[in-house]
């Protein structure tokens, strides 16, 4: 093998690992509604875009530092997710069709929102500055500061998010909540507020996720839809209401769309992932670390 | 038991009328390919009602089935020496293959919302496809010369030929719906395991509807190319998705006239609102948002609900009670 050739795969590998966590955090949002009311959640598109112009706005407009914006984004994103769920979200679920009422209802709320952003922002692109410039160089390998930064904040949050649903109580009301949600209310869970709250959080993940995406690519209002459409195949890929799931499978399609965007073309990324997609359904429909019980 | 002449029916005839004799009152080409515009999309709407409203199957590729006729259509004319009218039915056969093979075959494992996200990355995938074989289809910037339907053609006649195809297919899609085909749909819709224990074979009738619906949808994909005479994947913009979307659902799922009422209020409505700029998109994911919440049945809901009261009030001669 010439040494060209491993340097490539190296670099290539490392670039789905980056793109992977990125969809990984970014279907972390997805997951958690999935897991708690059974609905995917079309609005995805919107909500992460609308943290990365959240933050955007924080930093060009009030002129706030990088962190500051971000947490400020984050808080906005979890009141957001709160209201989305006590003003629309309790009435669809009761509907005799909740699950297309639901589907729809979301879709419209995300062309509201781009187009809502759209007219807020403008069209052109906007950027999230990189957190760090520079990169590492480990012989030929070639690592940016930024993309170190954002691997391990990843992996951190991911860990933090861990914890927190095994060892805090309000983690594991919203798991409670999600297994069987007359149990919780037995065992002394408001669901109504444990699934505000997890809609808040997921809103804020979601937002977050959106912030890292645009920082490490671009932020149009367009974009999000993209994100989502990649968040639902990681979400079923990965197992419906597992977080190890959604992790594992965004690590690995963000591997294979590295892969196939060095070695192939930019094309080919789309219908890989519909191949993906169309096998997973077909032949393990309940995704990787699914729930066997869970009715596909 | 509806009476032979109801106000609904009437209102239907009439529109119709006024449509076929539009182009006596006004020679405006504008307003010509606006009304053709209409009768694609009433075309489009209707058929995936069929799928979505009537059977139950939330297949979001309508659009994508639209384009493929399109492309297909283009593609054979410009390549093959076949005129374009055969190209057109060629294509939707085309289209129903690939409908079909894609999204009709999985969808017979797949519950509701996972053939909703199947068909969505479907739709999604179609521009690349299209970029990767771009030497043939153009890629991004399309087939600017797609010859049209004969030489020749004006938009007087072109007018009337998308009139007629409007009429034949909404025909075929009425006929469906009101045929014993069109039960079983409903039935595996609203009562599953009834229908399937009734002995309604699932399998088939979800073929028969992607087939059925996907063949109608290429036509009009094709019959629009050769029109517009040019192919373009714009159409697999998801604006124009989400808007085919606000169209069935304002115009009301599960019910025939829904998709052409939907059709004809964003066709002729976005007209109008296009002097707001922008915000036109921005209305219509509030009114989908609006109407999935408080109108779910679309305007057809509020039109039935208006002549349930009507009969009442013609019967009893009275005010109509307060019905809820």
């Amino acid at each position: 093998m010439s040494s060209y050739f491993v340097i490539d795969l190296v670099n290539t590998l490392l670039s789905g690992l980056l793109i992977g966590s990125l969809y990984a955090i970014m279907a972390l949002g997805l997951t958690i509604i999935q897991g708690v009311v059974r609905i995917f959640n079309f609005a995805h598109g919107g909500m992460s875009i609308l943290g990365g112009y959240l933050t955007f706005m924080f930093l060009s407009g009030a002129g706030f530092n990088l962190i500051v914006s971000m947490i400020l984004s984050c808080l906005l994103m979890f009141v957001f997710g709160l209201i989305l769920y006590r003003g629309a979200i309790v009435f669809l679920v009761k509907k005799p069709n909740w699950e297309i009422a639901s589907v729809i209802f979301l879709l419209g709320l995300g062309i509201l929102m781009e187009n809502l952003i759209l007219q807020v922002f403008g069209a052109r692109v906007k950027e999230i500055p990189v957190f760090f410039e520079d990169a590492f160089e480990f012989g030929f390998v070639r690592i940016n500061h930024h993309d170190v930064v954002l691997i391990v904040f990843v992996m951190v949050f991911v860990l933090g998010l861990n914890l927190f649903f095994s060892r805090t109580w309000l983690g594991r009301s919203i798991r409670a909540v999600a297994q069987d949600i007359q149990g919780a209310r037995v065992v002394g869970v408001n669901a109504n507020r444990t699934l505000g709250f997890a809609f808040g959080l997921a809103s804020a993940v979601t937002g977050l996720a959106g912030i890292l995406l645009a920082s490490k690519y671009y932020l149009t209002p367009q974009v999000g839809w993209e994100w989502m459409f990649k968040g639902f195949i990681i979400v079923v890929f990965g197992g419906l209401g597992t977080i190890t799931g959604a992790i594992f499978a965004g690590l690995v399609m963000g591997l294979v769309e590295a892969l196939i965007t060095f070695y192939g073309s930019q094309s080919w990324v789309w219908p890989a992932w519909f191949v993906i997609f169309l096998v997973i359904l077909l032949v393990k429909p309940e995704g990787l670390f699914g729930r066997k019980s869970a009715s596909y | 038991m509806q009476a032979l002449w109801n106000w609904k029916k009437m209102t239907v005839l009439g529109g119709l009328i006024i449509i076929a004799l539009m182009p006596v009152f006004t020679r405006s080409p504008y307003i010509r390919h606006l009304f053709s515009v209409f009768f694609i999309w009433a075309i489009v709407v209707s058929n995936w009602n069929l799928i979505m409203g009537y059977a139950g199957i939330w297949s979001m590729a309508n659009v994508a089935f639209l384009v493929i006729g399109c492309y297909s259509s283009a593609l054979l004319s410009m390549h093959s020496g076949l005129p374009p009218a055969i190209c057109i039915l060629l294509s939707g056969l085309i289209t129903m293959l690939i409908a079909t093979l894609f999204i009709g075959l999985p969808s017979l494992r797949l519950r509701g919302i996972y053939i909703a996200l199947l068909s969505m990355i479907f739709a999604n995938m179609l521009p690349d496809i299209l970029k990767i074989f771009r030497y043939s289809t153009g890629g991004s910037m399309g087939l600017p010369e797609v010859p049209p339907l004969y030489e020749g053609i004006t938009t007087l006649q072109s007018y009337y030929i998308n009139f007629a195809a409007f009429i034949v297919l909404l025909l075929l899609v009425y006929a469906i719906i009101h045929s014993r085909s069109g039960l079983a749909f409903m039935a595996l819709r609203d009562a599953h395991e009834m229908a399937t224990a009734l002995g309604i074979s699932e399998y088939r009738e979800k073929l028969k509807v992607f087939a059925l619906s996907s063949f109608s949808t290429g036509i009009a994909g094709g019959l629009y190319v050769h029109y517009t005479g040019i192919a373009s994947p714009d159409l697999l913009y998801i604006s124009t998705f989400l808007m085919a979307i606000a169209m069935m659902v304002v115009g009301g799922m599960g019910r025939f006239p829904g998709g052409v009422l939907g059709a004809a209020l964003f066709v002729f409505g976005g007209e109008w609102l296009r002097m707001f700029g922008l915000v036109r998109l921005t209305i219509m994911g509030g009114l989908i948002c609006i109407f999935i919440l408080f109108f779910p049945g679309g305007i057809m809901e509020l039109v039935e609900r208006l002549d349930t009261r009507i009969i009442q009030w013609r019967s009893k001669g009275l005010a109509p009670p307060v019905v809820e």
